[in-house]
């Protein structure tokens, strides 16, 4: 049955979403661009942008966006409640741990190798991310570089890093550059 | 304050902050501005140790952290309260934007500025890259690069899925632990 199938991919990528909000992004990426081909890169990127725009935590908006276009408002529901399960029985878990025995260095041990496969996770997007931007989601090849995606990606970057800018500022002036050349161009 | 009241202004505080901050830390902060400072209800220091808790368990800080306040607050039934109040608002504003969404996105225009904002996620996730790599590579050691490209080998480069990859850090937390008491013990 197609809710139970979302309730369970978003299982299992909230039992995976370690290290924050962009390393969730990476799991749910992960799942549902490559092993379920539920949504396309530029789908994907659109979830991104949305949900920057959007309040509330990134694993909830992508769940209410993958579940709400495939099954509607009960596929949204689904893939929420999937999504918090396993996370609030490890939050659980955790308390009873902590109350128990205060500190514990193995579990922090455990941690930090997690946040390491978060950083792997997030380096797997961004190359995939990036590919399918500079080449427009075609082959690669020097034909199909998309030149002012690419520059603009690149001066988005040092302005992120330089000026700490907000990123919906980045990414809303990154559409609209786009949009004027797309119609400057024809 | 009566428990039923204590569940109500915890429901409203979760919800409020849920529908208008898009980060769990300003979600967390305002809950303990007000359980904390305000109503006084459990102490700073037990506030901070269970905000560390919900940001090593996987998933959405807000949403674990809603979690242990509820539970401090209410037991079980304050934590459902405060998963409910954090989740609702996000479900509903996501479902309305994704059909909003699925009416536009087919709007050439639209696409060419949905298509200009995949640079700035592009820049975005670099970003969040850089910082992720500098809070796992603090301590100067050759462990988490090992790690970090394990991961990435692991996750770009065969279709394993992602679980066998945690596994693999929680076996890594283990002996790292195993080692590090072994060298204290020596």
């Amino acid at each position: 049955m197609l809710l139970l199938e979302i309730a369970f991919v978003f299982m299992k990528i909230g039992a995976l979403a370690f290290g924050g909000a962009y390393a969730s992004i990476a799991v749910v990426e992960k799942q549902v661009v490559e092993i379920s081909q539920w949504m396309s890169y530029a789908e994907f990127s659109d979830l991104i942008a949305i949900d920057e725009i959007t309040p509330g935590p990134i694993i909830i908006n992508a769940a209410t966006f993958v579940g709400m276009r495939m099954a509607g408002l009960p596929g949204a529901i689904a893939a929420t409640l999937g999504a918090i399960t396993p996370p609030v029985i490890i939050t659980a878990l955790l308390i009873l741990l902590y109350r128990k025995y205060k500190e514990i260095k193995i579990v922090g041990n455990i941690l930090f190798a997690l946040k390491c496969m978060a950083l792997s996770m997030v380096i797997s997007t961004f190359v995939s991310m990036t590919l399918s931007t500079v080449f427009g989601g075609q082959a690669i090849a020097v034909n199909n570089v998309n030149i002012l995606l690419t520059a603009m990606a690149i001066a988005s970057f040092f302005i992120l890093k330089k000026y700490k800018l907000n990123p919906v500022y980045v990414m809303l002036a990154c559409g609209a550059i786009n949009l004027a050349f797309s119609l400057l161009v024809r | 304050m009566s428990k039923a009241q204590k569940l109500w202004l915890l429901f409203t505080t979760a919800f409020t902050s849920s529908a208008t901050a898009n980060s769990g830390y300003a979600i967390l902060s305002v809950m303990k501005n007000l359980f904390v400072y305000k109503h006084k209800w459990f102490t700073e220091e037990e506030m901070n140790d269970y905000i560390g808790l919900a940001q090593s368990a996987p998933g959405a800080m807000a949403v674990n952290g809603a979690v242990v306040v509820g539970y401090q607050i209410a037991g079980i039934i304050g934590a459902v309260v405060g998963i409910l109040g954090i989740i609702i608002p996000p479900i509903i504003i996501m479902a309305l934007v994704t059909i909003f969404y699925q009416y536009i996105v087919t709007n050439v225009y639209v696409r060419m500025f949905m298509e200009g904002m995949q640079a700035g996620v592009c820049a975005l996730l670099l970003d969040v890259i850089i910082g992720l790599f500098t809070s796992v590579t603090k301590e100067k050691t050759i462990y988490p690069y090992i790690l970090v490209i394990a991961g990435f080998i692991f996750v770009k480069f065969t279709d394993f899925s992602v679980f066998y990859l945690a596994l693999g850090c929680i076996v890594a937390g283990i002996i790292k632990t195993l080692i590090m008491n072994r060298k204290a013990g020596a």
